[in-house]
């Protein structure tokens, strides 16, 4: 009865194992959802309310707890301008307002092509180099509103496949909040966080 | 508190010492000590959750004073509380003055305006201003959450009480909380409606007008409303609702909260189950058929009409030749005088108030070690092998999953499918229809340890109907044998159906069985003589045995009280024809029916809002109800009719009151003796269990009965009923005739696969009763080899009892 | 004086492959946690509690203690907060990418001291580099035989999950996080009854403790919970991880000890404000500690006890630095935006309170402040936070709301006729005296996410057509 991909399936029992009881695993359950479909949609919610064995409404009213999950349509690039209070000090605002005007997207939504959403986001941890902007949640930092339009333009052209910080940082970054080392070719490829468990990244030959 | 003596704690609420009992909740504590401390989300009948804040007081236990909330910190010895210190003052005013910034104050045409606690407390503990000077909140309302309820999103207060009873009381969590912070609101998921049978709770829980109820939006100002308390008849624990008026006409029923039976909740069906009271379709005046035509007239004819031809008969073939079947919708009362009616005026012990899907009627009125409801609560093990509680036993389904989720009750239940409380059971076995024997077989051979330990624990309750209509009544009778033998104390709890078949069972409806829990013998006349004098001593033919003799010819006349044997009884080709057999039919009805209008005489009955009286639940509990209302047109009570008609024969009742009756019951029936209404309306408000002192008359100990387990090859039918069916009221209730299921059969998607058939096609299911056209539900809780039908639906043809059926895709 | 470098050695020392196995074992690592094995609960927590370690994820609670309060039913479990989202925090997210064996190892200690044998580490899902560093480093563990069955060839069983986390400051609070890792909403539970060490993940014993907590405690095992406490000599025990963020010239994390005045840590270690303008005010503790200004504060020590005779704290060590042309009612909305935005909505004060606030504020700023608005401001502050006092008489369940008129207090105390002059001018007056209109970005209220869709069955009496049938 499953509309997921026999690997996605494989991928949701193993992350159900992980945890001594079924609900718990409704967090990377919606997060595989959203690689799935691109986007949380109502189908993919009442697929992990059948994973968790819980209700469809007990599904919704968890992902709509958090602004990660993405119930709308999403572009396949997702920026995420901060502007939290270290942020806002150092320019943040000024980030956001030249990433909307560059892409034609205001906070919240989505281009009609789908390739951009824009929104502004709250702390994401990197005040050492604010102002700081993340593409599907792979980190920019010491950004500046010029550096952030050439963001918006390079993402248009170069459609990356996959999105690499320590690539976007060298052609967008300034000030770093702490040394990086040495970089990784690990990245996301959709609008949610790349991290293996979840099936949602791509390695390029690791580090 | 392990020496069960209660404990107590002495703590001061604003400079006064208390006593109070130790481990309370402040919140009760101080109410109970004369200090009301306001509250919205907390609710004494679920946990508390601490959200809604406007309960904090400043409180000292010996650390400096803090702001606690008084719904979630018990009480503690030297506990100091302030409830009016400038910073709990401060404190409650602010969560009201937040509560009213997006609220939209439309008062005015609000249901809850006038009994709103969100208004009462505004004033009681408000700020008396608000300073919100910014856009409020804003919603697109109302949107109907299900087929009964509105949600408000604009006016709710997010106290977690709609969602929380949905999660922990019904178990059927479809309303949450969706998004977060100020964006907070209480919604269904797309497409998955609130469609639970207990969503009206939500309604009378809702602390704002925030959930409105269809049948009742707009009707009425809550200051207009005339109230009673009575007992609800579409439960078989008999909840306690107040029946609500205004201008003579009942808009709504709710909970009443006791301990005894429904803790305040009630099903969707005895919330709402009112409509059909004002149905354009009730009979107000008798009616007569002449030239195959009913004709509306008076009493003194129609009285004159039906007991001339039953006296008659009776002269001329005898008691023998009449039979009465009903009565178990009504009061008492009005059961009392149909027995004393059938037995004295009509010379015959054929009368049945069941309607041939019910257990013996002694083991129904003659379980000695009953259980209570209130067992449930401290049982180790509970037993459900029966009906669906959910779909049959609302109030019971409701206790049954308190005590298995909240109070350490190991649930285990036996039915042919999926049920309501499987979630919460420890064990759940499924057997096919008709299979039954077997499977109390198998446990006794210890096939199922797990379920045989659960059965030994030290205290077990088991509640024992009838799971499917293929099962019969002797199942049930071998389960309880089967548990009884246990090592531990059991306590059985027989279900019935039909809301006062046991009050009926105890006024004798039952053609073994005289008032009191006596049985049809030589014995039990003689102790009746006195007040009924010479009756038959042999007992009468059952529900089925009625039908066959009406087509046979040996009976030849039928009153029939408040009942439908052509939809309600099992073989409902049985009863049709029967009735199309019989010579002489006398009806006492709310409705023509498919039974009544084969009748030659109707009569026009009241409800129980039109009349008082007293109902015996499913315990034994005996409850009274109370009029709000007379009944429309003619109408009477039944008592007044039966002794009419008795009076015209030639057999006076003597009957003058519902109330005289009640007197007379608690004369002739050792069971009630003691029960007066002076008692139920003063002192026992939430009803007594009978029998009050001493031991029933008929003792009845099931036995284990031999099995004669047939194996079916191919499919078997599972038969059983839902909450929303075709019955008379329901029909006749707008808005939830409409939810009743329709002609459906569910089968599990490998069979579906099997059969070639896909989810919308109509299967054609043939029995040896029958044949008809379903449409097929795919359905994973229906076990493969089983289908199931859901008895008595609009449109559905009848099958039967039999569980052998064929089933295969119908043409287009 | 020299800092001594505790959790951030290796990775100053290392700085290309301190996150690696081979780098870690090679500087001593999983040596701790082999000795662990062989020690009881009853003396792994008393070394902890000995070193008086506090935890680091704001509350400074000792964390020995804690693990003393640990109820006795089994099983019992270990969760480690890294949903570090504190504005100005970014410390948890550098041990994590940087030195994450460190925090595992810490973990297995923890977990053996606390008879845990399934352990948790909630990574917020803005932070998958970390995330992904810390997935690979648990692997490595397993494939060397430190996680899994029978650790380090003993006959203990340990499993470590990475659960990530999806957008919500609040998880950061120890009993949100644990409704969120059992699936639910990330909404915080009362305590009492819900202490995590009693009644936490699905009600079993639970000890929850930050990355930079658990960072600490290979280094307490190693060097002795004795020298640990005494490793500075200063009012809290061992070094602490200061984020420094803002108008400061060199922001960055900076390990140090509780000896260093705030004139001290912004002139010396962040090298003074850019620009070399004036020092305004400054967030001690994170976006929820009372602010300090250089008039009363700037030569206080840098240290617990010293922040909380002042009135605020050091909270989850975020130091965010402003100079003098910040607005401070701009300053102010931000913070309170981000408390309102970031409310889970349980307790009417904090969801109807930040949000009225922050109207409030984002009204003052646009110019369309009145008079009394500071007042209503206070007084609704009060409404959550009732005296306005530091740390706070809450009436909610958790400080979340009472955290958000920190900066409030300010307003009230420091900044008074800065609102009254946005007031008066009808702007701000940082944006007149430049004569540019900054950008601004969005309200807490603001789009995102659809509306929730339901309700879907029958159709919708119109309120209008339903009254005209009820009256007569």
């Amino acid at each position: 009865m499953s509309h997921w991909s026999e690997s996605t399936q494989e991928r949701a029992r193993e992350i159900i194992d992980l945890y001594p009881q079924k609900r718990s695993a409704v967090m990377p359950l919606l997060y595989l959802a959203m690689a799935e479909e691109g986007h949380l949609t109502e189908t993919g919610m009442e697929e992990v309310a059948r994973w968790c064995e819980i209700t469809p409404a007990q599904v919704l009213s968890v992902a709509s707890f958090y602004t990660m999950y993405k119930r709308e349509r999403t572009g396949k690039y997702l920026i995420s301008c901060c502007t939290s209070i270290s942020c806002m000090l150092l320019g943040g605002d000024e980030v956001m307002h030249a990433v909307e005007d560059e892409s034609g997207v205001p906070h919240g939504e989505t281009d009609e092509e789908g390739l951009l959403s824009v929104e502004h986001a709250e702390c994401i941890g990197a005040c050492g180099g604010a102002p700081a902007v993340q593409v599907n949640y792979e980190l920019i930092e010491g950004v500046t509103p010029d550096k952030a339009r050439d963001l918006v333009t390079w993402l248009k052209k170069a459609r990356p496949v996959v999105v690499n910080t320590d690539e976007m940082q060298e052609l967008f970054g300034g000030r770093r909040s702490f040394d990086w080392a040495i970089p990784e070719t690990d990245g996301a490829i959709g609008p949610f966080p790349a991290f293996q468990p979840l099936g949602t990244v791509e390695s390029e030959g690791g580090e | 508190m392990t020496s069960g003596q209660p404990e107590f704690v002495t703590i001061t609420i604003d400079g006064r010492e208390h006593q109070v009992l130790s481990g309370e909740m402040l919140i009760t504590a101080a109410e109970d000590s004369g200090t009301y401390i306001p509250r919205f989300c907390w609710h004494p009948r679920m946990t508390p959750v601490g959200m809604c804040r406007v309960c904090i007081v400043e409180v000292d236990t010996g650390r400096g004073p803090a702001l606690i909330p008084a719904c979630m910190n018990p009480v503690s010895d030297g506990m100091v509380v302030a409830t009016q210190s400038d910073v709990t003052k401060k404190a409650q005013e602010a969560v009201l003055e937040f509560l009213l910034a997006n609220h939209p104050l439309d008062c005015p045409v609000c249901d809850k305006g006038g009994e709103c606690p969100l208004q009462d407390q505004a004033l009681s503990h408000g700020p008396g201003e608000s300073r919100f000077v910014e856009i409020k909140r804003n919603y697109e309302k109302p949107i109907p959450i299900s087929d009964l309820v509105l949600l408000d999103r604009e006016r709710c207060i997010l106290c977690d009480r709609c969602t929380r009873f949905s999660r922990e009381i019904s178990g059927d969590p479809l309303i949450e909380f969706f998004d977060r912070g100020n964006k907070t609101q209480v919604n269904t998921f797309p497409d998955h409606p609130f469609a639970s049978y207990f969503s009206g709770n939500t309604v009378q829980l809702c602390p704002v007008g925030a959930l409105t109820a269809g049948p009742y939006r707009f009707r009425a100002r809550p200051w207009d409303l005339l109230k009673v308390v009575s007992s609800s008849l579409f439960d078989t624990a008999h909840p306690r609702i107040e029946v609500h008026a205004s201008q003579n006409e009942i808009v709504r029923y709710t909970g009443v909260d006791n301990d005894a039976t429904n803790h305040g909740w009630l099903s969707d069906k005895a919330r709402f189950g009112f409509e059909y009271i004002h149905s354009e379709d009730r009979l107000g005046a008798p009616l007569v058929r002449r030239k195959g035509v009913y004709e509306a007239t008076d009493w003194a004819e129609a009285i004159d009409v039906a007991a001339d031809r039953l006296g008659l008969i009776r002269d001329e073939s005898g008691g023998d030749a009449l039979a009465v079947i009903g009565g178990a919708h009504g009061t008492n009362e009005d059961a009392y005088a149909l027995s004393k009616f059938a037995r004295v005026a009509l010379g015959t012990n054929n009368v049945d108030c069941r309607l041939g899907d019910s257990l013996s009627s002694h083991f129904l009125a003659g379980t000695v070690d009953r259980a209570t409801i209130g067992q449930l609560d401290d049982a180790d093990t509970i037993l459900v092998w029966g009906p669906d509680l959910k779909e049959e036993h609302p109030t019971l389904y409701l206790r049954v999953r308190r005590a298995a989720q909240e109070l350490g009750a190991e649930l285990v239940v036996v039915h042919p499918r999926a049920t309501g409380l499987d979630d919460v059971a420890f064990r759940k076995l499924t057997y096919r229809p008709g299979e039954g024997f077997d499977l109390v077989q198998a446990l006794d051979d210890g096939r199922y340890p797990d379920v045989i330990e659960a059965l030994d624990a030290d205290n077990v309750v088991a509640l024992i109907g009838i799971a499917s209509h293929a099962d019969g009544p002797h199942v049930a009778e071998a389960v309880a044998a089967l548990v009884r033998a246990r090592r531990g104390r059991s306590d059985l709890l027989p279900l019935n159906s039909r809301a006062n078949t046991y009050g009926a069972l105890d006024m004798g409806l039952a053609p073994d069985l005289l008032p009191g829990r006596v049985g049809v013998s030589q014995e039990g006349v003689g102790r009746l003589r006195d007040h009924w004098g010479e009756v038959p001593s042999v007992p009468g033919r059952d529900t089925a045995g009625i039908l066959e003799g009406l087509i046979s010819g040996e009976i030849r006349g039928l009153l029939l009280v408040g009942a439908d044997p052509v939809r309600d009884f099992p073989i409902p080709a049985l009863a049709e024809e029967a009735l199309e057999a019989a010579e002489w039919v006398v009806a006492i009805d709310l409705f023509i029916t498919d039974s009544t209008r084969h009748a030659e005489v109707i009569l026009p009955a009241e409800t129980f809002t039109e009349k008082e009286g007293t109902v015996t639940n499913v315990e034994g509990r005996v409850q009274k109800l109370n009029n709000i209302r007379p009944g429309p047109g003619q109408t009477r009570p039944d008592w007044a009719m039966l002794d009419d008609l008795a009076h015209r024969i030639g057999a006076p009742l003597g009957l003058s009151s519902a109330e005289a009756i009640s007197k007379e019951i608690s004369t002739v029936a050792p069971a009630y003796v003691g029960v007066s209404w002076d008692l139920l309306e003063w002192e026992a408000r939430d009803g007594v269990v009978v029998p009050l002192e001493g031991e029933s008359q008929l003792a009845h100990i099931p036995v284990a009965v031999a099995t004669d387990g047939k194996r079916e090859n191919g499919l078997s039918l599972h038969v059983a009923r839902t909450m929303y069916d075709d019955g008379v009221r329901l029909r006749h209730s707008p808005s939830l005739s409409r939810l009743a299921l329709g002609p459906v059969v569910l089968v599990n998607p490998l069979d579906a696969t099997a059969l070639d058939a896909v989810p919308g096609d109509s299967l054609r299911l043939v029995t040896v009763s029958g044949e008809g056209r379903f449409e097929m539900v795919v359905d994973e809780g229906t076990p493969a080899g089983t289908v199931y039908v859901p008895f008595n639906q609009p449109g559905a043809t009848a099958l039967g009892i039999d569980s052998a059926v064929e089933a295969e895709v119908a043409d287009a | 004086m020299s800092t001594p470098l505790v959790v951030t050695k290796r990775m100053t020392e290392y700085p290309s492959d301190s996150h690696t196995i081979a780098r870690y074992e090679a500087t001593g690592g999983y040596e701790q946690a082999k000795r662990a094995l062989g020690m009881t609960r009853d003396e792994l927590v008393g070394e902890v509690k000995t070193s008086e370690l506090l935890g680091r994820g704001g509350a400074a609670f000792p964390a020995g203690v804690k693990w003393g309060f640990l109820a006795p039913e089994r099983p019992a479990y270990l969760v480690v907060n890294a949903d570090e989202s504190e504005p100005g925090t970014f410390k948890d997210r550098q041990l994590l990418e940087r030195d994450p064996h460190q925090m595992i190892e810490g973990m297995i200690i923890t977990a053996i001291a606390n008879e845990a044998h399934l352990a948790f580490i909630y990574i917020r899902g803005e932070y998958p580099k970390p995330a992904r560093r810390t997935q690979r480093a648990i692997e490595e563990a397993y494939q060397n035989g430190y996680l899994g069955r029978g650790i380090f060839g003993s006959d203990y069983d340990l499993d470590i999950v990475v659960h990530l986390g999806a957008g919500a400051y609040i998880c950061g609070e120890e009993t949100a996080l644990i409704n969120s890792l059992e699936g639910e909403r990330g909404e915080p539970r009362l305590k009492p009854p819900y202490f995590p060490a009693a009644k936490g993940l699905y009600m079993k014993p639970t000890i929850v403790n930050n990355v930079e907590t658990m960072s600490n405690i290979p280094h307490i095992l190693e060097m002795g919970g004795e020298a640990y406490r005494d490793l500075v000599i200063a009012l809290d025990t061992g070094t602490y991880m200061i984020s420094l963020s803002g108008h400061v010239k060199r922001p960055g994390n900076y390990e140090l000890p509780h000896t260093l005045s705030w004139r001290e840590l912004i002139y010396d270690i962040g090298g003074g404000i850019r620009d070399d303008k004036e020092l305004k005010a400054w967030i001690p503790g994170g976006a929820s500690a009372p602010w300090f200004v250089p008039d009363e504060h700037l030569d206080l020590i840098v240290a617990k006890e010293a922040c909380a005779l002042a009135g605020s704290m050091l909270g989850s060590g975020a130091v965010v630095v402003m100079d003098e042309d910040t607005c401070m009612v701009r300053a102010a909305e931000r913070i309170v935006r981000f408390f309102s935005h970031e409310s889970c909505g349980q307790c009417t004060p904090c969801r109807e309170g930040t949000t009225w606030m922050e109207m409030i504020l984002r009204r003052i700023d646009e110019g369309a402040g009145r008079p009394v608005d500071l007042d209503l401001l206070i007084d609704v502050s009060d409404g959550i936070s009732v005296g306005l006092q530091w740390p706070p008489k809450m009436t909610t369940i958790c400080p979340l709301g009472p955290s958000a008129v920190s900066p409030i207090i300010a307003l009230r105390d420091y900044f008074r006729d800065e609102v009254q002059r946005h007031v008066d001018l009808g702007g701000c007056p940082f944006e007149l005296k430049s004569g540019e209109t900054r950008a601004r970005a969005p309200s807490s209220l603001a789009g995102a996410g659809p509306e929730v869709r339901g309700g879907s069955t029958g159709s919708i009496p119109s309120d209008r057509e339903s009254a005209g049938e009820g009256s007569s």
